[in-house]
């Protein structure tokens, strides 16, 4: 059978390297779309040949890559990844047609991280080997961090070194962690072996409550603060605002912190010394960030970075709806997620069109935008109001299965965080009327709409966050497979 | 009979620096390269010889030499800087007179190196050592008009004949304690020592001794000097050549034959350890040369290494092993990389002041493509980013720490590496991301392929290691015997 998976870590891996050698950004920009495209194509065929209803890996490849440490090279996807990947492959063609027309430096660069980007990310999600894991994980802060760092905003330079160290020193402690379980685990059966599974299953014997809880938070913290979660957020509002739009775009594709809480955190959680305390950690950090991240959106001048932070808001759901430990409110944790990567990517490309065509991002010299833009106006709406949660859009439906599910086990904080719900359509609804209503701002001057590129690659992403909120099964029914097995998992762990 | 076989790398090592000194006498002052080449044919051959004995384990010359697969495993670093130096010094010897000279220094340093890596007596190791050093310290000082690489030189021997003093001092001690200079003897003879306050003061002779070599803080003062004031060629042989030499000597002096009285040593490894890669990795940051940067990254990647002393453990021991290896690719690759650049500078007269400022590497992404590519990977596989040699180094080292028991000395281990990602990537930063003005510039073929060798071997380490793994097993097998 087709090695499917290395296929679509490869081939992006592969193209980034085809675009590196590129001369022209003609060159660059066709080798990444077909390197994408490629990765697409295999994606579709995976997602079509996938079986939703099945909880165990499929396109299992396995070969023995360290034997003597027991590592392996050893990829899988099931309901939990899937849709992550599904995400990626989707996203990143039509952000790379989305700059098309870009006229930048170095125009091989660019297309080579977007592409290395891709192939360590979706490396991530297949990962069923921790030290593979690791490396993917490891491997995603380099292409950001160029990205930043060469094309960012007039800040880039703290920006980009601030995100590299803060989620590098998270990803190291998270190492520690996974080093602790290694051995705990090694030293118990005998046997050198990083597969994911099995040391998760050695989880619950390993000797005192105090030792599995300095692991468990170990590998908690890294997935927080890479999530992020308030009070780790601080690296995101400046490594978002400050990357160009398509770094800002691969941002928010960057799932691999919530899909560690699903795959490893929480089945691992009822095994832990503590079990509340760290469902209380997880619930309340996931609550405050859905109103601390909104009220730092509501204050914010620049628009870029009220997008950044309702982004922390958002990613408090993915914590909240996996604090609430039932199936659905995973699922819907997950599908937020899934939901967040299209809206975001919608919402940092209308940032991106509007700073291109009138020279500023300070909502107050913004106004009226929608008489001159109206192609950008009507895709930026909609995501707006899937952003803040508006029925038939995805960012309801994962709101909404957040709150409704993860009532049984952690009320009180869902409570706390409606009160976010309020304050997130405020200042949606509140930046949407001075940027693209009212009175159109004399002195923007001359502005241009979307062009025919774009209006395809937002269209595409904006029909998508459509068809997923009125029929979310076809990615939804996995996420609930997935989210079944980490329950057994889960179920299986408490002692 | 003495297999000579087994000492066909030393042999060939020793015979080639005597060739190349002879031709070169004989040569007229121009194209000379051929030395380098023959140099780089040397290394090779040897190399060879070594990777087809590699498991081959035989004692010599009255028990005052071993083979065994440390030593082949110390040799197999030594003889891939020697190579990666060789090749990238065609480039840099081209218009100087004295090629014979600077091949043939290159050639015995390796050659004293490889006697070290199989000394099984402190005496023949203190020769061998000394013999190393004297052929580095003037290699340090090989460009004679320039004052600074004569203050490298100067700096160099007068700290290594201060280092010199005191191992051979301690030498004395454990020779007066035990009545023996084989190392293997004086492990049998460890008692005597244990019991002695002889054996402490010892300890700290050897320590010191060694640490000059090796550069852990306090004994590191001479590194940045040197580092930055000898030709970059050297400064890679330098730090990925002769620091490997003390480690090796260490590890037989150490482990091997004062493993009786670890509780003493240890704890000094334990200081020595945290305090030299903390005060290192502080020191790089602020630095703006980057050799002088390298230098404190190499201080700072020697405390790591000494983590293998503290740790003790079989697979600690592994991780320390393959870190040498992994260092000696990334570490002369950055020097290459560097020398490079510098010769750029100097040939293109711009600032020369210090040819190897920062400001000197802004834009090299554009203007010179590989060398800014594998100057990339090499300090980010420094850094430990996966996957690369250093990441795969860092985490059977760090992981072992961890197994050991010994959180607190992974975490500040880990801490400090986190610290030493700033500065790498600022000079990552300065290669891609800042204005700059001149033109695409034609890399120089030797030292391109100089770094491609590094660049091979540090992706080989981190993507395919399990052959590197075992080797690394293999020595530490040598060491472990007593733990």
């Amino acid at each position: 059978m087709l090695p499917v998976l290395s296929l679509i870590v490869l081939i992006p891996l592969l193209f980034s390297a085809f675009a590196f050698l590129t001369k022209t950004r003609e060159q660059a920009r066709v080798v990444a779309l077909m390197g994408t495209l490629i990765t697409l194509v295999l994606t579709l065929y995976m997602y079509f040949s996938f079986d939703s209803s099945s909880a165990a890996m499929q396109f299992e490849e396995m070969a023995s890559w360290i034997p003597s440490l027991g590592i392996n090279y050893h990829l899988g996807v099931d309901g939990i990844s899937m849709p992550l990947i599904l995400l990626n492959a989707i996203v990143i063609p039509l952000l790379i047609l989305f700059t098309w027309d870009d006229v930048r430096s170095t125009p091989n660069r660019f297309y080579g991280l977007i592409l290395a980007m891709q192939g360590a990310v979706i490396g991530v999600f297949i990962s069923l080997d921790f030290f593979l894991f690791y490396v993917f994980w490891e491997l995603t802060l380099i292409p950001l961090f160029f990205m930043v760092n060469i094309w960012g905003g007039p800040n880039k330079r703290h920006a980009s070194i601030k995100f590299f160290i803060y989620t590098h020193v998270a990803s190291l402690v998270m190492l520690l962690g996974i080093f602790g379980l290694y051995f705990a685990a090694w030293d118990q059966t005998g046997v050198a072996n990083m597969g994911i599974a099995h040391l998760m299953s050695q989880f619950p014997m390993i000797g005192s409550g105090i030792a599995r809880d300095a692991i468990f938070l170990a590998l908690l913290f890294g997935f927080l603060v890479k999530l992020p979660i308030v009070p780790f957020h601080s690296w995101l509002p400046d490594a978002y605002a400050e990357a160009p739009t398509a770094g800002s775009v691969l941002f928010i594709l960057l799932k691999i912190a919530g899909y560690g809480i699903f795959r490893v955190i929480l089945p691992m959680l009822p095994a832990t010394g503590t079990p509340d305390m760290m469902i209380t950690i997880l619930g309340l950090l996931g609550s405050v960030s859905i109103v601390y991240g909104a009220f730092l959106a509501l204050s914010q001048k620049d628009l870029k970075r009220m997008v950044a932070y309702s982004s922390v808001s958002h990613m408090g759901f993915v914590a909240l709806g996996a604090a609430g430990l039932v199936a659905l409110s995973i699922s819907g944790a997950m599908f937020q997620q899934f939901s967040h990567g299209l809206i975001m990517s919608i919402m940092f490309m209308s940032v991106g069109v509007i700073q291109a065509s009138t020279g500023t991002r300070i909502i107050n010299d913004l106004g009226g935008l929608a008489t001159k833009m109206p192609k950008l106006a009507v895709i930026m709406m909609l995501a707006f109001m899937a952003s803040l949660g508006l029925p038939g859009l995805t960012g309801f439906i994962a709101e909404f299965m957040v709150f409704t599910f993860s009532y049984v086990n952690v009320p009180t904080f869902v409570i706390l965080a409606l009160f976010g719900v309020v304050i997130t359509a405020g200042y949606h609804l509140w930046a949407m009327q001075r940027t693209m209503f009212g009175v159109y701002n004399g002195k923007i001057g001359e502005v241009f709409d979307l062009s025919n590129v774009q209006t395809f690659s937002m269209a595409v992403i904006a029909l998508l966050v459509l068809y997923f909120g009125l029929n979310p099964s076809p990615v939804l029914d996995m996420m609930i497979t997935g989210s079944n097995e980490i329950v057994s998992l889960m179920a299986a762990m408490g002692v | 009979m003495v297999d000579l076989m087994l000492l066909a790398p030393e042999i060939i090592v020793a015979l080639t620096g005597l060739i190349v000194l002879t031709i070169g006498i004989f040569m007229g002052s121009s194209s000379k390269n051929v030395l380098g080449y023959i140099a780089t044919a040397g290394c090779l051959a040897a190399l060879a010889m070594v990777i087809g004995n590699f498991s081959a384990s035989a004692l010599m010359f009255s028990d005052t030499l071993s083979v065994d697969p440390l030593s082949q495993f110390f040799k197999l670093v030594f003889l891939v800087v020697a190579l990666i130096v060789s090749i990238a010094s065609i480039k840099y010897t081209e218009d100087n007179k004295d090629t014979e000279i600077f091949y043939t220094l290159v050639l015995f340093a390796t050659f004293g190196m490889m006697f070290v890596a199989s000394a099984n007596d402190l005496m023949v190791l203190f020769v061998a050592f000394e013999l190393a050093s004297i052929a580095t310290y003037a290699l340090a000082g090989f460009e004679k008009k320039n004052p600074r690489s004569v203050e490298a030189s100067m700096k160099y021997l007068l700290m290594g004949a201060l280092s010199a003093a005191l191992l051979l001092m301690g030498i004395s001690f454990v020779y007066g304690a035990t009545g023996t200079t084989s190392i293997p003897g004086i492990a049998q003879n460890m008692d005597v020592l244990a019991s002695n306050a002889i054996g402490l003061l010892a300890i700290v002779l050897l320590i010191a001794g060694f640490g000059f070599k090796i550069a852990l803080v306090p004994f590191h003062m001479w590194a940045p000097d040197t580092y930055q004031g000898s030709p970059s060629v050297v400064s890679a042989l330098l730090a990925a050549g002769s620091k490997k030499m003390a480690f090796v000597a260490a590890f037989k002096v150490f482990i091997v034959a004062l493993l009786a009285i670890q509780a003493d040593w240890r704890m000094a490894f334990a200081v020595l350890a945290v305090i030299t890669m903390t005060y290192g990795n502080v020191v790089a940051l602020s630095q703006r040369s980057v050799k002088r940067m390298l230098a404190y990254s190499s201080v700072a990647q020697a405390g790591y290494i000494s983590m293998a002393f503290v740790v003790l453990t079989p697979m600690a021991l592994t991780g320390g092993i393959l870190y040498t290896l992994a260092h000696g690719f990334m570490k002369a690759g950055a020097f290459i990389a560097t020398a490079a650049v510098v010769y750029m500078v100097i040939k293109e007269k711009r600032d020369t002041e210090i040819p190897d400022h920062l400001d000197n590497f802004k834009g090299l992404g554009k203007k010179m493509p590989i060398t800014a590519l594998c100057l990339t990977v090499f300090v980010l596989a420094l850094a430990g980013i996966p996957p690369t040699a250093g990441y795969m180094s860092k985490f059977i080292l760090f992981s072992s720490t961890i197994q050991a028991g010994m959180v607190w000395l992974a975490v500040i281990a880990i801490l400090n590496s986190a610290v030493s990602l700033y500065y790498y990537a600022r000079l990552v930063r300065y290669m891609y991301a800042m204005p700059h003005e001149g033109e695409k510039l034609a890399e120089p073929a030797p030292y391109v392929a100089a770094l491609l060798i590094s660049l091979v071997g540090v992706l080989a380490i981190g993507l395919w290691p399990e052959p590197f793994v075992k080797i690394a097993m293999q020595a530490a097998s040598v060491l472990v015997g007593g733990i």
